[in-house]
């Protein structure tokens, strides 16, 4: 089966017939200009059309996908009445352009100052000016655009971009998922494609010349996946795929807007764990109630060099914004070993498990380790931030990066610049040698996180990629349990709260175990978010 | 004229939404309104004008206003600006 892989940025599944939307080629110059007058009067009546179609889509939007969604159309409607842009149309139109040609030209100069700035807002910003432009130049020269809203039942559309005015188009009955060449997974499209539910595969090259009209799909919106022409076992497959889905969905949606309380009243919080600033919307989307656990390692991987500290407090800020008041738990950097970074020159190791790695190597280069730890502190001004450690073994390991913290907050206050001082710092439980000492360790840390993947490994001395042992690798173990349920209790005795962010917290066998031992916070990918804290809600 | 230096205080600086908050604010006057940040000049009711600016968390700006309305249009304005938009 031949296949197609993109972005997947809104999850679910679906088999349609493909319809690829082709760009409408309207010659701007097929009318011939008149007057200035009639020109700007023909001007006139296209704003007042577009106005009126899209006050109908904003309506129709607000109801399918919410105010805030919607507010993207209002903003077009704004961009028109722009004093600035139509004194531009006007001046053109009087220097002898037709309103097609003004609207044309004046559009696409708006559209080359937002492109070229490096920077995501203004890259979207240039795509509503391409999307104002197109319907404006449509009314003018009478092409009522693709009719995306007659597509038939079982449809997968197709295109080189989905503007927000297609995207609010779109008949959710009829159409089963959509495919386009652009987007990423914060581009309005994407963000539409997950409010009203439908899965939407974006970035795939080509994917407008290579699909053809009626070709039969199968798309996974989730790992942004086509199938060509699939047989029939693979229909059935991606069919019941969709139904349970649906299922699913509809049974854990209740739990979007519940708190996380078990049937005997106590609190708990499921909170998502990501590895890119972007993922962070996903968290909100499923009814996060904070991020687990940051990943700093993105910031770090495929590049050349070590990133600034700018790079690293313009990703940290954009979660700490995005999230607002809830926690974001960022992780220091947990790399070496087995996650190499040529650049960083860590020589290669026998044991990388047992090796220079995470707090051990930041530690031992506080000039690094400094860098991503102002960039920490810095962006926490903006939200709620708290700091996590990675492989500690010793007391003395967070008392030296407690002290590293100090001198950062120093250095940013004697240089003026906005940071959030004293921001709470937490140990990753991920040894045996930090659970043993985790009485310790409760003293002088503000939180725990009980990282599952590694403690396993460590706690039962298996290499889980290893065939021969891997049976051994189960967090099920008694050993594991009995760490885990050691380290929660240790936390609870001096009152520190306690979370876990390995993928044991979503584990419908672990759950009710965890919750009796009192652990607070269970932070697991963003998809299981709801079916977690269902479970949780389901517990004594 | 009259004219107030001010600082950004929208998390997200003058993107789409907080603009659009203070351009609507900003129509009802007479007035014009000039935002001076930096080396440029901002048309402030012009929505397009504003965004290309990339005024950010934190910018300082200075706000002039010139007409028979300036004085509550300047008031307005600012405290639109320090009070937040969103």
């Amino acid at each position: 089966m031949k296949t197609l892989k993109g972005i997947g940025v809104s999850p679910g599944y679906a088999v349609g017939k493909a319809i690829v939307i082709r760009e409408a080629l309207i010659d701007i110059n097929s009318s011939a200009y008149t007057s200035a007058e009639e020109e700007l009067k023909k001007f006139q009546s296209a704003v007042a059309v577009f106005t009126k179609k899209t006050r109908e889509l904003i309506e129709s939007l607000t109801r399918s996908a919410g105010k805030k969604n919607a507010d993207i159309l209002n903003g077009h409607i704004v961009m028109l009445n722009d004093p600035f842009m139509l004194s531009q149309i006007n001046d053109s139109i009087q220097g002898g352009k037709t309103a097609a040609q003004a609207t044309d030209a004046v559009c696409n100069s708006f559209y080359d100052m937002f492109a070229t700035v490096d920077d995501e807002m203004m890259k979207q910003r240039a795509s509503d000016i391409l999307d104002i432009k197109n319907s404006i130049i449509g009314i003018l020269c009478g092409e009522n655009g693709v009719a995306i809203e007659d597509v038939p039942k079982g449809s997968v559309m197709i295109a080189k971009d989905f503007t927000p005015s297609m995207t609010s188009r779109i008949n959710r009955e009829n159409v089963y998922a959509i495919i386009a060449e652009a987007g990423s997974v914060t581009s309005h499209s994407a963000i539409l494609a997950r409010a009203i539910d439908i899965p939407a595969v974006l970035s795939v090259k080509n994917a407008s010349e290579l699909i053809k009209d009626g070709d039969l799909l199968a798309i996974d919106g989730s790992k942004g996946k086509i199938l060509f022409d699939p047989d029939q076992e693979t229909v059935q497959k991606y069919e019941n795929a969709r139904q349970s889905y649906f299922e699913e969905k509809a049974s854990l949606a209740e739990y979007f807007s519940r708190e996380t309380v078990t049937k005997n009243g106590v609190k708990k919080a499921v909170y998502g764990n990501i590895g890119k600033p972007e993922d962070a919307e996903a968290v909100i989307q499923n009814g996060g109630e904070g991020i687990g656990l940051f990943r700093t390692e993105f910031l770090f991987m495929d590049r050349p060099s070590l990133p600034t500290e700018e790079e690293q407090f313009e990703a940290y800020s954009t979660v700490a914004k995005a999230m607002g008041t809830k926690e974001v738990i960022i992780r220091t950097l947990d790399i070496g070993g087995d996650k190499a970074v040529p650049y960083l020159e860590i020589p290669k190791e026998d044991n990388p498990f047992l090796g220079y790695r995470a707090i051990r190597y930041c530690l031992d280069n506080p000039d690094i380790f400094k860098i991503q730890l102002r960039a920490i502190l810095r962006a926490a001004y903006f939200g709620n931030i708290k700091i996590m450690l990675p492989l500690i073994t010793d007391t003395e390991e967070v008392l030296s990066a407690k002290a590293l913290i100090a001198e950062c907050e120093k250095e940013l206050e004697s240089e003026g610049v906005l940071f959030k001082k004293g921001i709470p710092l937490g140990v990753m439980i991920e040894t045996p040698a930090a659970v043993l000492i985790a009485d310790e360790l409760a003293k002088i840390a503000d939180f725990f996180s009980i990282g599952t993947n590694d403690l396993t490994g460590y706690v039962m001395a298996v290499d889980r990629g290893n065939g021969k042992v891997s049976g051994l690798y189960s967090v099920q173990k008694s050993a594991v349990l009995k760490a885990i349920e050691m380290t929660v209790k240790s936390a609870k005795s001096v009152g520190i709260p306690v979370g876990m962010c390995g993928e044991s917290a979503a584990d419908s066998e672990l759950i009710p175990k965890l919750v009796e031992w009192g652990l607070d916070e269970f932070s697991v990918t963003p998809n299981s978010i709801l079916r977690t804290r269902k479970e949780i809600c389901e517990c004594d | 004229m009259v004219s107030k230096d001010t600082v950004v205080v929208d998390k997200m600086g003058l993107h789409m939404r907080p603009a659009n908050n203070f351009i609507s604010a900003m129509t009802k006057y007479k007035s014009d309104i000039t935002i001076v940040f930096g080396d440029k000049k901002i048309n402030g009711k012009s929505i397009m004008n504003i965004m290309a600016a990339c005024i950010k968390y934190g910018s300082h700006i200075t706000i002039i206003c010139d007409g028979e309305d300036e004085q509550a249009m300047l008031d307005e304005a600012v405290n639109l600006i320090e009070s937040g938009l969103e």
